[in-house]
């Protein structure tokens, strides 16, 4: 980011207060509803994991649950097929504020599919996305760093990787 | 697959068959495509329908004649009306070892109905009007299937649109106005895939279901026109992620049946570990998931034990846990790690026995599972059902064992078959056959495997056109491919048909009378069958 | 139903300790590539953009950019030049923003 003085100083420290406001509602106990936007059925599988004894994600303070009016974040697979955004965002519209939205899985991030009439190819123009998952699809590991990522209880890694393999950082 | 079996000697129940459509002899192949005029279509079907072992795998269509001038438009622009119409039945003959394609050219509106005389048909029937504006003759109402509300005459088919929009409605119901119908979905549980069901319900036994896929339809057929086969493959294994093995190595047959290849010995062994590592791993789901529907917490989390080992066993042999990236055309992508195999795969079988032995002695249980979700022999075979949900109703079809490629055909498989059609029934023949994975591994795995053989790059120009089918015995069932390539190799038309999109037609019959809130369920991990899978 | 209780007590704690601790299990996982800058000619970079099947991978003048949000870790990139693309074994990816996950990769005879 190019400086821009204050205005720029500003935007961080909202942005840093966001992120205690985040941590300090959902840090320790958070509600999570699932969307199935479109995915082949393999994310919802390591969805489904998280909660079986490898992981275990309850040890962390994070619950499922299949109210959206309980839910303090929505967790979305699939690439936003068309046929599928009036659910979609009715769902979203369901959840109270304050709630994070986490794109989960590379259609949801834009891969895969490609924008057609049947699909968007992400649920970017769709929702409000919050918190970004790769993957294809994304292990119960990665799905478990990416919540704690959500709730700023483990710093965002992939901003500090360059995917170069000469070890020198840019 | 392809075949490499000596020929089996035609029976001559199959000889009659074939000189009745003025063809000699069933010649070598496993796949047998035969050319009926329209006209006589509804006699073939019936000739078809009652012979010995015969059963309706797949009817789809495709636009242009049957030699494959197939309109490769990939913009999705309609083939223009009154253009011609290529229907295609796929016959499991399953008793002869062959599959029967038959061709017929319709060039008007409609075509002889075939739901009349195999119902299974009536799905297809449906999909078919939606994507070419064909209809069986005889008015019967068609229902949407595909293509939501929405789509109007410029929305993308893989033909021309339909005269008048298929209608929403779908299940009978008999119930006189004493039912209650709601919609659930398609938004549903947490962490499984959307869906919508219809429920018509008079009190608390279901009367009826219907389901709407249409939520998650992704035109994946639509989107491979005019790819190469390698870049289309990346698309197959993502239609369905837990039957990626399946339907990707289906796929992979029938582009290798249309370009005349044979993959390796080696890559066929891996293909195959492959394949039943993807079986052993969702039926340790469906484990899972039965103990979640019955609340049985404690079983649950065995079964997911059992499932989370299976899946790093699929990690550490061939790099992705649902075993993404392994086939490919002509092969497959890369070395397994067989060391990891032989190390890693009894201590995770290991742990899906206990967790079965137990729930197997676990009387509270037991009584959920018995006796729900009946399915008979005779709705399997109406409905043209295939993997385990047919098999636990009697019907002992079985693609390795029927139509085996390379290597099934040279390991002898116990098909696992039950009687009851219950939910337990279904459980059952998933535990046999992931114990018949764990013993074909064991020794399809002394076969040293390898990567594959590369697909020659193009066909290049001035090769004829071609085209071929392709299937797998995934674990929900028959998985079934057919692709027509142009002369550089690219793709005309491809019909996907996962297992799934056979058996939900037989989800509704197995809950019919069950307690919609706590049967339901249990039946649907009983089936284990993707939404995916079908929207496709 | 002392059954499943025994059996349980027996099996053990299997759960993960992550992320106090690493988890083995992790190098198991496919992970998006990592670029040799040094060698990715323009017409390297082509070719792997050309191979990507989810278009992870674009050419912006002297440079590769890689989107990692679009990567399903597949590996044809790699399989396509494994002089220019390795495994990064990162799998910790999620990230807060969007911009964080593209990365913008120097082609060979960039000048500093």
């Amino acid at each position: 980011m190019t400086g821009q003085g204050t205005t720029e100083l500003t935007v961080q420290e909202n942005a840093e207060e966001l992120r205690r406001t985040v941590t300090r509602l959902f840090g320790r106990s958070l509600h999570i509803r699932t969307l199935d936007t479109g995915s082949c059925a393999s994310c919802e599988q390591e969805i489904r994991l998280l909660a079986a004894p490898h992981y275990d994600l309850h040890r962390l303070g994070f619950f499922f649950t299949p109210a959206p009016r309980h839910a303090d974040l929505l967790m979305v697979t699939g690439p936003m097929v068309r046929a599928f955004e009036n659910a979609a965002r009715k769902t979203y519209d369901a959840i109270p504020d304050p709630k994070i939205v986490v794109a989960t899985g590379a259609c949801a991030l834009g891969g895969v599919y490609q924008p057609d009439p049947f699909t968007h190819g992400g649920v970017g123009e769709t929702l409000p996305v919050d918190v970004w998952i790769p993957g294809c699809p994304p292990s119960p590991l990665a799905l478990l760093q990416g919540l704690l990522v959500a709730v700023g209880r483990l710093a965002d890694k992939v901003k500090d990787l360059d995917f170069t393999l000469n070890g020198t950082p840019q | 697959m392809t075949a490499i079996q000596p020929s089996v000697a035609s029976r001559p129940g199959l000889s009659d068959l074939l000189t009745g459509f003025g063809q000699d002899a069933a010649g070598d192949g496993p796949v047998i495509t035969l050319g009926v005029p329209v006209a006589d279509l509804e006699a073939a079907v019936r000739r078809i329908a009652a012979y010995p072992g015969a059963r309706l795998a797949d009817v789809f269509a495709s636009a242009g004649s049957p030699a494959g001038d197939g309109n490769s438009a990939r913009d999705g622009s309609p083939a223009g009306d009154g253009s011609p119409v290529t229907l295609r039945l796929v016959w499991g003959l399953d008793a002869d070892h062959r599959y029967l394609i038959t061709e017929s050219l319709v060039e008007g509106d409609s075509y002889p109905s075939l739901s009349a005389i195999a119902p299974a048909a009536f799905a297809e029937e449906c999909e078919i009007y939606e994507q070419f504006g064909i209809r069986p003759a005889g008015g019967r109402p068609l229902n949407r299937v595909a293509l939501p509300p929405g789509a109007g005459p410029d929305w993308p088919r893989l033909g021309r649109a339909p005269a008048e929009p298929p209608r929403d409605v779908h299940a009978p119901h008999h119930v006189g106005g004493h039912a209650f119908e709601f919609p659930f979905g398609p938004v549903r549980q947490v962490a499984v895939e959307s869906l919508y069901y219809g429920l018509v319900t008079s009190g608390e036994e279901l009367v009826d279901l219907y389901l709407f896929t249409w939520h998650k339809h992704r035109g994946v057929e639509w989107r491979m026109r005019g790819m190469a086969p390698g870049e289309a493959l990346f698309y197959v294994e993502r239609t369905e992620g837990l039957g990626a093995v399946g339907n990707s190595w289906a796929f992979a047959a029938a582009v290798e049946a249309a370009l005349g290849l044979e993959p390796p010995q080696q890559a066929m062994a891996a293909r195959a570990i492959a394949l039943e590592l993807e079986r052993l791993y969702n039926h340790a789901a469906a484990t899972a998931a039965l103990c979640q529907s019955t609340g049985l917490v404690i079983g649950q989390a065995a079964a997911e034990i059992a499932l989370e080992r299976l899946l790093r066993v699929n990690a550490a042999v061939f790099g992705h846990r649902y075993l993404f990236g392994v086939v490919d055309i002509g092969g497959t992508r890369a070395d397994l790690d067989a060391a990891a195999l032989r190390s890693d795969l009894p201590g995770a079988y290991a742990e899906l026995e206990r967790a079965a032995d137990a729930l197997l002695t676990t009387n509270s249980f037991l009584d959920r599972l018995e006796a729900t979700g009946i399915l008979t022999e005779e709705a399997a075979r109406r409905l043209g059902l295939v993997g385990p949900v047919a098999r636990a109703t009697g019907l002992a079809a079985d693609t390795r064992a029927d139509h085996p490629a390379r290597p099934y055909g040279e390991f002898p498989l116990a098909v696992a078959v039950a009687d009851t059609g219950d939910v337990l029934a279904r459980f059952r023949v998933m535990l046999t056959e992931a114990a018949e994975s764990v013993r074909l591994i064991g020794e399809i795995g002394r076969t040293a495997a390898g990567p594959g053989l590369a697909l020659p790059p193009g066909a290049g120009p001035g090769q004829p056109a071609s085209s071929g089918l392709g299937w797998a015995e995934s674990s929900r069932g028959e998985a079934l491919a057919w692709v027509a390539l142009d002369g550089s190799g690219r793709i005309t038309r491809a019909r996907l048909r996962p297992a799934a999109v056979r058996n939900w037609r037989g989800f509704d019959d197995a809950c019919r009378s069950q307690n919609v809130f706590t049967d339901i369920p249990i039946i649907e991990a009983s089936f284990w069958l993707t939404v995916a899978g079908t929207a496709r | 139903m002392p059954l499943w209780t025994l059996r349980g007590l027996r099996r053990g704690v299997v759960t993960t300790r992550y992320p106090a601790r690493p988890d083995a299990s992790a190098q198991l996982l496919p992970t998006p590539p990592a670029f040799r800058p040094e060698v990715l000619t323009p017409d390297l970079a082509d070719r792997l953009v050309a191979v990507c099947p989810s278009r992870a991978l674009a050419r912006d003048g002297d440079m590769l950019v890689f989107y990692v949000g679009a990567c399903t870790a597949c590996g044809r990139c790699r399989a396509e030049a494994p002089e220019a693309a390795g495994a990064s074994g990162e799998f910790e990816l999620a990230t807060t923003a969007r911009e964080h996950l593209i990365k913008r990769i120097p082609l060979a005879g960039r000048p500093t």
